[in-house]
């Protein structure tokens, strides 16, 4: 049944009164279902390195720590601060490595290359590699996931 | 006698109830083209004996397989070393693996070629394509399950790659790892994508598959369709299923035979922090795309290379999918133009892969 001034008859009404209500049924069901597909992240806030182990670095040299889950390279500057950087590819993620004779950080995955400041200077990788701060205690090493000033 | 007697009744029991007589006397009456391009029909049941090899030599390691951080690598070498013949489960399972895929992309390319997926055959072809997207994820994800140096690499880069799709390839790339980076959690859960998800999901578009094409028979090759050709026919049953058989019987016999002289190797587990080891590559199917990406520029314009590859590798498959509607007129001069399209890629692919392989 339809009345004049209607844009729809009564059938077409109720049946997208129920389309309607079973797909927003189907969707409240279905986000939490995605919600919880995906854990919560927590990168951490700081990483805390004891001091000794890295007071034998040589200006220019790079050692690796771990920066949760990832890894991290801290490299002594000529004015002996140093540098951290996070060890993952820009490109597509994959793990680096420092190759010290050639002063040059090195991606296996699609062979990209970074210089020793970070900079993507060849194959795919789109960006620098990441950095972090440092900051100097009495006994520790504190890096922290800000980027450096 | 007596006996004969009631197996015919227990059969004509069994009929009344589940009317499989109708299907039963479909299978017995049913014909197949016999004409030079044959040979190609017999792929497809080839794979799909591969792939029950696969769930059975998979039901036998998820027996043992532990899917955390800790016990991955560990659980595989028991099977390798410590449970019976368990080195010839997990190595005939990674070799079917290998010969699945490889039927699969013969198979595909067959029905390319021949433009068989013509009207009314194009869903036939879609829920073909939905069914070597399925393979492709099952290798994928059943790379990393030993958790190697190798295999975590592979996932790394694989699992990135969605994050390049502009607005909703992060979310994909976060239910892919379970988080942010590839964990623990993602060794879980692409277990659970290998055994549960993957397989559901392949049972279920390869019953539209094998129906449709039970439905609408075999293709006949464009030029007899088009010259109206009386096409020499053979029974199904027994004659197809009988030379289907022998080529059965081959590849099990290489399948064996490779599997017990070549068996698959186990890395050392994989450590997260550790560096990419050098001069990696990814599953031989995945080689040209993986050269693709390596020789991809990092900018293309004002956009990453990255998100226009992988807009190119997205565009090509929606294209690949809804191809026997670009094809709508095979035998016209579009349909030819397509046709050389066609190899310029198969030889793009090939040429690649090698390339790769040489490297």
């Amino acid at each position: 049944m339809k009345l004049k001034a209607s844009l729809f008859s009564r059938r077409q009404f109720l049946n997208g009164l129920l389309a309607g209500g079973l797909g927003s049924l189907a969707a409240s069901l279905l986000y939490p279902l995605l919600k919880s597909a995906i854990p919560p992240y927590r990168e951490p806030d700081e990483v805390r390195l004891p001091l000794a182990d890295y007071k034998d670095l040589a200006p220019g040299q790079v050692k690796d720590f771990a920066w949760d889950i990832k890894p991290g390279f801290l490299k002594k500057k000529a004015d002996g601060s140093l540098v951290a950087f996070v060890g993952v590819c820009t490109h597509l993620d994959c793990n680096v490595s420092y190759q010290a004779e050639q002063r040059k950080f090195f991606c296996a995955c699609h062979e990209g290359w970074y210089d020793e400041e970070g900079r993507n200077i060849a194959g795919p990788p789109p960006a620098p590699l990441r950095r972090l701060t440092v900051v100097m205690e009495a006994e520790e090493i504190v890096i922290k996931k800000e980027a450096p000033a | 006698m007596k006996i004969s007697r009631l197996w015919a009744g227990f059969r004509s029991w069994l009929d009344e109830r589940l009317g499989w007589g109708a299907v039963l006397g479909f299978l017995r009456q049913k014909k197949v083209p016999q004409t030079r391009h044959t040979m190609w029909a017999y792929t497809g049941s080839a794979i799909l004996m591969f792939f029950i090899i696969q769930v059975v030599t998979g039901i036998i390691l998820a027996f043992y397989y532990r899917p955390t951080l800790e016990e991955a690598n560990a659980s595989v070498a028991r099977i390798m070393t410590d449970i019976p013949l368990g080195w010839a489960v997990r190595s005939i399972h990674s070799w079917s693996a290998t010969f699945m895929i490889a039927l699969v992309i013969v198979h595909l390319t067959s029905i390319w070629i021949l433009k068989s997926y013509r009207r009314p055959r194009e869903m036939t072809w879609m829920s073909g394509v939905l069914l070597l997207v399925c393979s492709l994820a099952f290798g994928f994800t059943g790379y990393l399950l030993p958790w190697d140096d190798l295999s975590l690499s592979a996932t790394k880069v694989g699992t990135d790659i969605p994050r390049a799709i502009p607005v909703v390839g992060n979310f994909f790339t976060q239910l892919l790892r379970g988080g942010e980076d590839v964990s623990g959690d993602t060794l879980t859960r692409f277990f659970s994508f290998h055994i549960c998800i993957l397989p559901l999901a392949l049972l279920a578009v390869l019953v539209i598959h094998i129906f449709l094409i039970q439905k609408l028979g075999m293709s006949l090759p464009l030029e007899a369709e088009i010259k109206k050709k009386k096409v020499r026919e053979i029974p199904f049953w027994p004659n197809f299923i009988f030379r289907e058989m022998i080529l059965w019987l081959v590849l099990l016999g290489v399948l064996l035979s490779l599997a017990v002289f070549l068996p698959p190797g186990l890395g050392q587990a994989a450590d997260l922090r550790a560096p990419a080891p050098e001069g990696i590559k990814p599953e031989w199917y995945f080689l040209f795309l993986f050269q693709t990406l390596k020789i991809f520029p990092a900018h293309v314009l004002f956009l990453s290379g990255e998100t226009v590859a992988v807009l190119f590798i997205l565009a090509g498959g929606l294209i690949f999918f809804f191809y026997p509607f670009l094809d709508n007129k095979p035998a016209s001069a579009k349909g030819k133009v397509l046709t050389a399209l066609a190899w310029l890629f198969i030889f793009y692919a090939l040429a690649l892969s090698i390339w790769s392989l040489l490297e």
